[in-house]
């Protein structure tokens, strides 16, 4: 399915109405922009705007304070 | 009053007694200081991403508060003397959320409504996808 979209540009997921609202307390929105490593997903492979991207760093960076998300995984 | 959101941490021994006893202590700080809270949140005993002060899990309780600023100067104050709070946060927002935070949300939509999860649920398989694309850049 990935393969078929390759070249399209996806929108924002956090634009548009009913997008999700970027919050450091919900791990489970969070963790889809996280890789494996518990690194933050560029927006280039991501789409996110990078408005949304710079609330996005803040919010996983919070969660990571208060230990929802992890700084890194081995 | 600025309003803000305060969530700390507890170390994972102390009954969930004790832990509602250290909000009640931080809810008092915020009234004698002449603020107020608005809501109460405990999010039970969880796991932590990584250790904490020798702490693999941690109850976690939020606050939202609408208190003066030397309030929350004192309630950070006497977090950071406290042994029993390992870690906090504290933010000042715009407006509380009303109703349940995600973190409650969360564990109710897992049990009773699967199909509104199912966009998020999607998001969550990206992982693998963009590390697939990323690879196939670095080909290009």
């Amino acid at each position: 399915m990935a393969r078929a979209f390759f070249r399209r540009r996806k929108s924002c997921p956090f634009s548009g109405k009913d997008a999700p609202k970027i919050d450091y307390k919900d791990v489970r929105l969070l963790q889809g922009f996280v890789s494996e490593r518990g690194k933050i997903v560029p927006s280039r492979i991501t789409a996110v705007s990078s408005r949304k991207q710079r609330e996005l760093a803040r919010a996983i960076k919070r969660s990571r304070h208060i230990g929802l998300l992890p700084y890194i995984v081995k | 009053m600025p309003l803000y959101e305060h969530v700390f941490l507890a170390r994972q021994d102390l009954s969930q007694a004790q832990v509602d006893a250290l909000a009640e202590n931080a809810t008092k700080i915020i009234t004698d200081n002449g603020g107020k809270i608005a809501k109460t949140e405990t999010w039970g005993l969880r796991s932590l991403a990584y250790r904490i002060a020798k702490n693999r899990k941690a109850h976690y309780v939020m606050l939202d508060i609408d208190a003066p600023a030397a309030a929350i100067a004192e309630l950070e104050r006497q977090s950071n003397i406290n042994e029993d709070v390992i870690r906090f946060l504290t933010l000042k927002v715009d407006e509380h959320e009303k109703g349940p935070s995600a973190m409650m949300r969360r564990s109710d939509k897992e049990r009773s409504s699967r199909a509104e999860r199912g966009e998020r649920g999607d998001r969550g398989d990206r992982g693998d996808r963009t590390e697939f694309r990323a690879r196939e850049e670095e080909v290009e």
